[in-house]
């Protein structure tokens, strides 16, 4: 096998807000992980780590509030993304990059039925058949029953499970090569999300399309991911395998691990992160996980943040210790 | 080698401190010119209709009176009035509508709703008019006709966000945590309320003002000699054409006080909507 | 086993909203039985009812039949609830941290607001305490003195568990604490709520997920559609489920816990 290209590479991204007067408000510093064609990779991390700042970048959103990338590349099939304009944009969003936003906060279009939603996703991409066709088999798709009663009802009457799959399928209308969902299921019932992962496990499975799963809960993306990335105050901090991230090298993923409740003993001892994430911006020096750390040590708190290790598609971390992590 | 991020919008203090600067150097010309300026705002004299000059910056009215004193000695009685036929409405209608929003006693808020429906379907200066008509001339029948009128639009905007806030769960908190109702009313819920009646209140001022102008204009409003804008400029509006001066600056100071207020809520609601931001 | 204090009696209880053709049925004769020590959790999806069922025993919502009974006596009195001086032994955190704190109130305010009504102090006191509260919860004077918007999802979950816990309650009703806020802010809430269980406090756990469920109640009553379907010890629930529903519900809970109840299921 040749040296691929592959479906997305994100190196060494940095992303800020410029402010007249001031200085850059830097919000992510070194994101680092890469997508292979029809791989699963999940991302994971607190509010304010830039998870969702990293999506942006990918769909190209950053401008309209204000922020850029303003260091590394981000290389979608080997096109540098900080360098098309907006009309490349417009070829790439929404047909070979697709995006599912947050349950909670958008949706479907209240004031459109779920066909007319579909038919506008649909409008967007060739293909055969009639709009009602196409559109009953993007319902399928997503595994919506009672596709006629469906088709006529305006989001308001389905349940939350229900708009998020429409939205799901409107994303789909184009065969993506990559979708994006960003927390898909956060304020959804634990029965409706794993409904809805199983679901973007059979769509990867059967239309090859590689998904970015963004979510805050670590054994969520455990179950259905191929790869984490662990992002925390604006920097990858670990990635790797999902086999192999079971045996975490940072201590920000030790600590997320140990706070997982499917893993606590009923009533027992439940292993918390001290303190909160740190604020966007306000980044103290050195490594920006050394004042939640269990693990700190003195070279942990100055100089710059620690890099990744290895190489991408190893078991990298960003941590000075990581062996010693390891042991433990 | 990045793009350059496109600037940030602009926040808006600059509108803030502009209407407020606009606003507070017209209240204090209204203050001090009456009573520094070298002319009685009632004097009468002889030089009829003279156009502006030197001595007389906005020229003469037609019984010889100093424009520029008689238009900025009207600035506390517009403006005034206008005040108070907002705060007028805004309280009564908060509360009135507070109350209609978390009442559960069906007929209260039946007939309630309906008068306060009723009383919005009317077109508001139109009804405005009406009641002073009816009411006899002057400045207190318009302030009391805003008031009979305006409170119903607050009212409803009261009721809408009330019920909304009734059900949020610090109000279902404080239930729980044993709050006597009227603390809930007071500290709790009307607060919440008010914050969007009063905003609606900024917007309504500049609208108010104008409709002060507008009924003395049509001679509703103060009895001579008070100087007034809209009197200004219906006293000048028959010779407009040989001495525009008499209704040209009492408009002029009238579209500075609204585009003033028009400007300063522009600016806080930029701000505001910048704090939601984060 | 020892006869632990019953401390509230939920007997028969339906809760009917709306009249005639539009009448729904949330909540159908429904009974439990909470005591001291024992907390205990209810579980279920959206418009299952659990929510309404807690708002009833809270006493914000008057049942349409049956009675809800606090340490013996009836909650409420026609409409009114908890009229003999006892409001404040029951309070209740509510599952939307966006809404759950007046957007005008610092954290302190609040909270301190809550300590006066309660404890009958003057205004230095109160704020004293309340800080104390604050810092028990996690939020330190810094955090405290910042309003709403400017906190986290578990920083005003954690500000609402302080205000409830001003009114020195033996019993908290926790609708969806964890619900919207992160799985690290997950973490620390649940772990404040085992140190108040482990301080005499008992807990009603209202939420969608067996996990946290399981991590913090003795025993479980499995609601859908307004109708316990199951209930018992948690861990014989956990491990022995009945009910196709509970099955089902056990295989949603992510990570280890679900990928094994889905092999049981396989078998």
């Amino acid at each position: 096998m040749t040296s691929d290209v592959k479906l997305l590479d994100v190196n060494n991204v940095a992303i800020g807000i410029e402010r007249r007067k001031r200085e850059t408000l830097v919000l992510v510093r070194e994101a680092n992980f890469d997508v292979n064609y029809g791989e699963m990779v999940g991302i994971v991390g607190e509010s304010g780590s830039g998870k969702t700042m990293i999506c942006r970048s990918i769909i190209g959103t950053l401008e309209r509030r204000g922020a850029a990338v303003i260091g590394g590349e981000v290389l979608f099939e080997g096109l540098d993304l900080r360098t098309i304009n907006e009309a490349k944009w417009k070829t790439l969003r929404g047909k070979v990059i697709g995006y599912v936003p947050q349950s909670a906060l958008a949706g479907p279009n209240p004031v459109l039925t779920i066909e007319k939603q579909l038919a506008e996703a649909l409008s967007q991409v060739e293909g055969t058949g009639s709009m009602k066709n196409r559109s009953k088999e993007l319902l399928d798709l997503v595994k919506i029953r009672r596709v006629d009663t469906v088709m006529k009802q305006y989001p308001y009457q389905l349940s939350g499970g229900m708009r998020q799959r429409v939205m799901i399928a409107c994303a789909l209308a184009s065969k993506p090569k990559l979708l994006i969902a960003d927390e898909p299921t956060t304020g959804l019932d634990v029965t409706v999300q794993s409904q809805i992962m199983e679901l973007l496990r059979e769509i990867r499975r059967d239309l090859g399309t590689a998904i970015i799963l963004i979510s805050h809960d670590l054994a969520l993306v455990d179950e259905v991911c191929d790869k984490i990335v662990v992002m925390h105050a604006g920097a990858t901090v670990e990635v790797g395998p999902t086999s192999s991230m079971s045996k975490p090298r940072h201590p920000y993923t030790v600590a997320l691990n140990s706070s997982r409740i499917d893993v606590a003993k009923p009533g027992g001892e439940l292993i918390t992160i001290k303190g909160n994430p740190p604020s966007v911006g306000r980044w103290n020096p050195g490594c920006r996980f050394a004042e939640r750390c269990d693990y700190v040590q003195q070279d942990c708190l100055v100089g710059d943040h620690p890099a990744l290790s290895g190489k991408k598609g190893e078991h990298q971390s960003a941590c000075l210790h990581a062996d010693k992590i390891g042991k433990i | 080698m990045s793009k350059k991020a496109k600037t940030p919008r602009p926040d808006g203090t600059l509108g803030i401190v502009i209407g407020a600067g606009m606003m507070g150097a017209l209240l204090l010309a209204g203050l001090l010119i009456p009573w520094l300026g070298k002319y009685d705002p009632d004097e009468i004299s002889s030089d009829q209709l003279l156009s502006p000059s030197s001595t007389h910056y906005f020229g003469t009215d037609m019984l010889g009176r100093d424009v520029f004193t008689r238009v900025f000695d009207a600035v506390f009685v517009d403006i005034g009035t206008a005040f108070a036929g907002v705060l007028i409405p805004l309280t009564v209608g908060t509360i009135v509508g507070t109350l209609l929003g978390i009442s559960r006693n069906r007929r209260v808020n039946s007939f309630i709703g309906s008068l306060i429906d009723g009383i919005n379907a009317f077109p508001f200066l139109i009804f405005v008019i009406a009641l002073v008509a009816f009411l006899g001339a002057g400045l207190s029948s318009i302030i009391l006709a805003l008031s009979l009128v305006n409170w119903a639009r607050y009212a409803r905007i009261a009721r809408t966000r009330a019920v909304v806030v009734n059900q949020q769960g610090y109000v279902e908190a404080a239930r729980t945590l044993g709050y006597k109702p009227s603390r809930i009313l007071f500290r709790h819920i009307i607060p919440n309320v008010s914050s969007e009646t009063r905003a609606y209140a900024l917007s309504d001022f500049t609208i108010v003002i104008i409709a002060v102008a507008a009924l003395s204009f049509l001679g509703l409003g103060v009895n001579p000699p008070q100087a007034e804008w809209g009197a200004m400029i219906k006293d000048g509006a028959n010779i407009i054409t040989l001495a525009w001066w008499n209704s040209v600056f009492p408009g002029l100071a009238i579209c500075w006080a609204g585009i003033s207020v028009a400007v300063f809520s522009e600016g806080l609601t930029k701000r505001i909507g910048e704090g939601n931001q984060r | 086993m020892s006869k632990r204090d019953v401390l509230m009696e939920v007997e028969n209880v339906s809760v009917t909203f709306g009249s005639g053709a539009n009448a729904v049925e949330a909540v159908k004769n429904c009974s439990l039985t909470l005591h001291e020590g024992e907390p205990i959790g209810i579980v279920g999806e959206s418009g299952s009812g659990k929510s309404t069922l807690a708002r009833v025993m809270a006493g914000l919502q008057p049942p349409s039949a049956g009675q809800i009974r606090f340490r013996g006596d009836n909650v409420f009195k026609g409409n009114k609830s908890f009229q003999s001086g006892n409001r404040n032994q029951v309070q209740m955190v509510f599952q939307d941290p966006y809404g759950s704190l007046n957007p005008q109130l610092t954290g302190l305010s609040a909270v301190a607001e809550a300590v006066r009504i309660h404890s009958k102090v003057g205004k230095d006191e109160a704020e004293q305490k309340a800080l104390e509260l604050l810092e028990r919860m996690g939020i330190g004077k810094l955090d405290a003195l910042k309003k709403p918007r400017q906190l986290s999802g578990g920083q005003r979950q954690r500000v609402s568990v302080a205000r409830a816990l001003s009114a020195s309650p033996t019993v908290l009703l926790a609708d969806e604490p964890t619900s919207a806020i992160d799985q690290s802010a997950q973490a620390q809430l649940l772990k404040l709520f085992l140190g108040l269980l482990n301080d005499g406090l008992s807990i009603v756990l209202v939420s969608h997920d067996l996990g946290v469920i399981r991590y913090l109640t003795k025993r479980v009553y499995v609601m859908k559609d307004g109708v316990f379907v199951e209930s018992g010890d948690t861990e014989t629930v956990f491990n022995d489920p009945q009910e196709d529903y509970t099955k089902m519900l056990l295989a949603s809970i992510p990570g280890e816990l679900g990928k094994a109840a889905k092999a049981k299921l396989k078998r």
